[in-house]
């Protein structure tokens, strides 16, 4: 009874990571759309692992950021960066999701 | 990697760029900047992006390959600045030799005058030539120092330098096109930089207003410290507005116009103005005339120690528009205050000053601050807070721990 019980622990546990995995695995795969096409950041950003080359703004390889940081900065903009808040270019949840991609990608 | 980008959607893009004809969206999508980025921004061996590479990587912080500070004991033991110590801090992607030509051939167009005209350098150059000392100093530098973190590079004390300028006096060059038109209230200065791009100007032309009276002092550089003007610094031609934030000193300069308002470009009209926290808008200052403000560069800064004994304290002062006047050095965070002594040559009220205090230090740990007057206005103990963490001079902040053992 006692193996039955710590088993199915086992699986739950193992479970729970599957789908947090799955889940921050959409969510990546959602960002790299948001940053290449919804977004277009990638017309002005380098980020090698969205194969992007543009170069207006910050190398986002070079660029030490967290989630917060990168969330303020796609809100509110700064110079000829737009601010993707303001005037609906980006929803809260794609704004939250494109900067969660970002700094997960940068980097690598 | 290139489908991806064909991927990208244009009617997303054309936030960025000018009128929505189906022509411009193509041109526009045509010369997405990737060229450009190939050309001059890929990292190079020193870890420092390929159009800078010539620059000393050790003197260096990279807060990203467009903004990159000088170390506060790399701004130099000598008054000037050394070209590959000194701060990067672009707006546009700096242009190629290929965009710029032949330099000589470089124009510039003056308007808003007696009688409008275009130059090139080599006809500058017979215009006249003089040599002028003037500090470079970035809106945001001592950002890093805000509580509320705002956006753009987190720059200390090294998004500043003292610069010698070559070029030919604002003043000469309004003279040889018949002297400003009456009605004039700003020098606006516009850069070029933007076109490669083929973004919108409104939007990422660096355009910028300053007082009409500016021009008195103003020069059109094509040397920096005995050097053809770097790309990477505004080359071959920029504006050069002394006592006035880096901003208004445009880069890859096209036009100086006299005109009878600001420009109504973003970089103008919404950007580096200095709003409260929170708030925004062209109703705010903008960026102009740098406050006084030093900072202590030497025996060390927060990452080294000091041998006990003799100690020579070291630092910058400027005094904004004005002549500095004098310099108080604390080593107790600013409980008592010492006077120090100038040191070096005086090029000049824009210049910057480098001071010195002698002091015997024991074993210990020490805060050690600076305190400049321009005979006018002194440095305050805080920051003034403001949104985007600009035009800070408080001597607080900029103080540096030392431990002496």
């Amino acid at each position: 009874m006692k193996i039955i019980k710590f088993l199915l622990i086992v699986f739950f546990i193992s479970m729970s990571n599957n789908i947090t995995s799955i889940a921050d695995e959409a969510k990546m795969k959602k960002g790299l759309e948001i940053f290449n096409e919804t977004a277009a950041c990638a017309a002005c950003h380098i980020l090698k692992a969205a194969g992007s080359e543009g170069n207006i703004g910050p190398n986002l390889d070079t660029v030490s950021m967290t989630i917060e940081s990168v969330t303020d900065m796609v809100t509110n903009g700064l110079g000829v960066m737009p601010a993707f808040g303001e005037g609906e270019m980006l929803t809260k949840e794609e704004i939250e999701i494109v900067s969660y991609y970002v700094v997960n990608a940068a980097g690598k | 990697m290139k489908k991806k980008l064909k991927k990208l959607n244009l009617s997303r893009r054309n936030f960025l760029t000018g009128t929505a004809t189906l022509a411009g969206i193509a041109a526009t999508a045509s010369v997405v900047p990737i060229s450009i980025a190939n050309a001059n921004h890929s990292e190079g061996k020193k870890g420092l992006p390929d159009f800078i590479g010539w620059k000393d990587r050790d003197a260096l912080i990279v807060h990203s390959d467009k903004g990159i500070e000088t170390h506060r004991s790399a701004i130099g033991e000598s008054l000037v600045t050394p070209n590959r110590n000194i701060y990067i801090r672009n707006n546009m992607p700096t242009m190629t030799d290929e965009q710029i030509g032949n330099r000589m051939d470089w124009k510039v167009s003056i308007e808003g005058v007696k009688n409008p005209k275009t130059f090139t350098i080599a006809q500058l150059q017979k215009l006249g030539h003089e040599t002028m000392a003037t500090i470079l100093q970035c809106s945001g530098n001592g950002r890093g120092f805000f509580k509320h973190k705002p956006r753009g590079s987190q720059w200390k004390t090294g998004a500043a330098a003292c610069v010698l300028w070559t070029g030919v006096p604002m003043k000469t060059v309004v003279e040889a096109c018949g002297g400003i038109n009456g009605d004039a209230v700003y020098m606006t200065s516009a850069g070029v930089d933007h076109v490669p791009t083929g973004l919108d100007p409104k939007k990422a032309m660096i355009e910028r207003s300053v007082p009409k009276k500016v021009f008195k002092d103003a020069m059109l550089a094509w040397e920096m410290n005995g050097v053809p003007l770097p790309n990477a610094h505004g080359g071959p031609l920029r504006m050069v507005t002394p006592g006035y934030f880096g901003i208004n000193n445009v880069k890859h300069l096209g036009k100086v116009a006299f005109t009878t308002s600001e420009s109504s470009v973003k970089y103008m009209k919404k950007s580096y103005r200095i709003s409260p926290i929170g708030k925004k808008g062209s109703q705010y200052p903008s960026c102009w005339e740098m406050p006084v403000k030093s900072w202590i560069t030497r025996p060390t800064d927060e990452t080294g120690t000091v041998k006990a004994g003799k100690v020579q304290i070291v630092g910058v002062a400027m005094g904004g528009t004005k002549k500095v006047r004098s310099v108080k050095v604390s080593i107790d965070g600013g409980s008592n205050w010492k006077r120090a002594k100038f040191i070096g040559p005086n090029l000049g009220k824009y210049a910057w000053r480098q001071f010195v205090l002698e002091t015997t230090l024991s074993a210990g740990t020490y805060n050690i601050a600076s305190l400049a007057s321009n005979g006018s206005d002194k440095q305050p103990e805080l920051r003034m807070e403001n949104r985007r963490g600009y035009a800070h001079n408080g001597w607080k902040d900029h103080s540096v721990n030392i431990t002496v053992v």
